[in-house]
């Protein structure tokens, strides 16, 4: 490996940057880009640039929990994008290690037409097990998922909170080295959201890398044994989530939202 | 902007290993598997509809065609069965590219949210349409035995050949057409109109040599000509493709590499699009 690191840090970022651009208007149609060429020209000349990210450079090493904490649009969500594989960096170098599980959004891909077993097994699939793998896990699933008959029935006829149940417990039994999880939690009642901390804490025992973007400073002090603060895309702290948390808190003013930095989530 | 950048995932998100073509092949199956399960959800005859639609567009073609127009099509053959020789194939490739051209803009919450081999997603229309074309041949086989035209061991070398010739050139165009949809929604819609105008452009309905007379060479600009010309042949007279299926394979071969480049291409952006 000509890698300077060592196998023991499994996410890897140096010099990351990510840029998006913002079009003034959204030109996309073809009439539109056919019937007013030059207004397209011009549109796609008048596009900014936004950086989300900027020369991001950090590494989490194989256990680590760590939080991702900043104001909105500081490009928290982004950095976990880049991370998962969703979104091309611009610039930069970034190295993953492990089985990548996000929980950026659950149940993303369920078919409503579906039963939720077949469902669970397709989103498995996606998330990286073979499918025998996935067979295998499906009754941990189904029991955690608490759906009992329901796992039978089509997902249409689930509730909003059945539907993140079963998304949930897809996404943290396919055996996740890297488990990314962006603000998720927030959903299900008080009882199943417990159920989902602690899974997550046993993880954390068995030394699954954890990477949780939230805004509740407390589940950050709580869970993590690290905490990065990111704002207007650079990392502004890293530490202590303890020492983190106070600095963010702390900051008067320098972490009001940039008015441009809201287009990015 | 020349910049820079390159992400690696060591044995995460598998891209070139075995256990990632694996994976990709299982996911493919899945999703294939799905399509077909839901494609006559909640119809009395489910999976019958595949052959039924076929045999019932048939039958409509050829009232119209044999009995109000009176075509001939110079063929020994019953119309009926020389029209569905060529209207099975056919069926597979139009619905292919119907079904797949908004393959990648239906599924945005997915591809958003997940990372995984998103081709697969095209792919599947394509294979989930093979399914029903394969299921269609016994029906053409029980005509045809009727009719007292009997399949030779022929078939047996000639089927995966155009199958494989089909569907390679079917990969290429899906990834083609769904990943430009991603930007301009208009192509579904312009594709749906295109395929009509083609399949009136293709020996279907009439044979070859109706219009190879007038139009001579310019019937070898569409290469769909040639390759339901030899699945015709195969069928009704088990005869092997010969030379002359060589615009289907120049087709094939551009439609894989202009297919696998822009979807390469224009995979990065997707995120930003949908």
């Amino acid at each position: 490996m000509r890698s300077p690191y060592s196998n023991q840090e499994v996410i890897i970022l140096e010099n990351v940057s990510k840029r998006y651009f913002l079009y003034p208007h959204r030109v996309m149609e073809l009439k539109k880009a056919v019937l007013h060429l030059p207004t397209f020209v011009k549109a796609t000349r008048a596009r900014q640039a936004f950086w989300a990210l900027r020369d991001v450079s950090l590494t989490v090493r194989r256990g680590e929990s760590v939080g991702i904490i900043g104001p909105n649009g500081a490009g928290k969500s982004t950095l976990l994008r880049i991370v998962s594989g969703l979104a091309p960096l611009t610039k930069g170098r970034l190295t993953v290690r492990g089985r990548v599980s996000p929980l950026l959004e659950l149940g993303a891909g369920f078919h409503p037409q579906m039963n939720g077993r077949d469902n669970a097994i397709i989103n498995a699939v996606l998330l990286g097990l073979s499918r025998k793998e996935a067979q295998e896990k499906l009754p941990e699933i189904a029991e955690f998922s608490e759906l009992g008959e329901f796992i039978d029935q089509p997902m249409r006829t689930y509730s909003s909170g059945m539907y993140v149940r079963l998304g949930f417990a897809v996404a943290v039994h396919v055996r996740p080295e890297i488990l990314l999880v962006d603000e998720v939690l927030a959903v299900g009642d008080a009882e199943f959201q417990r159920k989902c901390f602690d899974h997550i804490e046993k993880l954390r025992r068995d030394k699954v890398t954890i990477v949780l973007v939230s805004h509740d400073l407390e589940n950050v002090k709580h869970f993590c044994d690290r905490a990065i603060l990111i704002n207007h895309g650079v990392v502004a702290a890293d530490g202590k989530p303890q020492e983190v948390v106070d600095e963010y808190l702390s900051s008067p003013s320098g972490f009001a939202v940039a008015p441009a930095n809201r287009a990015d989530s | 902007m020349a910049a820079a950048s390159s992400a690696s995932y060591a044995g995460s998100l598998e891209r070139l290993n075995l256990r990632g073509v694996a994976r990709t092949w299982e996911l493919l199956l899945l999703l294939t598997a799905r399509d077909v399960k839901l494609r006559y959800e909640g119809t009395v005859l489910g999976l019958l509809w595949t052959l039924a639609k076929p045999l019932l567009q048939a039958l409509v073609f050829s009232f119209a065609l044999s009995t109000v127009l009176r075509i001939r099509v110079g063929s020994d053959a019953p119309y009926v069965l020389f029209l569905l020789a060529a209207l099975f194939p056919w069926t597979w490739f139009q619905a292919s590219i119907q079904s797949s051209a908004a393959s990648f803009s239906n599924n945005a919450a997915l591809l958003k949210k997940v990372y995984f081999p998103r081709f697969v997603l095209p792919l599947s229309a394509v294979t989930s349409q093979l399914l029903h074309f394969a299921l269609s041949i016994p029906i053409l086989v029980v005509l045809l035995v009727i009719a007292g035209y009997y399949p030779r061991p022929t078939w047996l070398l000639g089927l995966p050949l155009l199958t494989a010739i089909q569907l390679l050139m079917l990969a290429g165009a899906v990834l083609l057409v769904a990943s430009f949809n991603v930007f301009l929604r208009d192509l579904e819609h312009l594709v749906e109109v295109l395929m009509t105008l083609w399949f009136y452009l293709t020996p279907i309905l009439y044979p070859l040599s109706l219009v190879e007379e007038r139009l001579g060479a310019v019937i070898y600009l569409n290469p769909m000509a040639p390759l339901i010309q030899a699945w015709r042949n195969l069928f009704l007279y088990d005869q092997l493709p010969g030379v002359e299926i060589w615009p289907a394979l120049v087709f094939t071969a551009l439609a894989l590499l202009a297919g696998s480049i822009t979807f390469k291409t224009l995979e990065g952006q997707f995120e930003v699009a949908l």
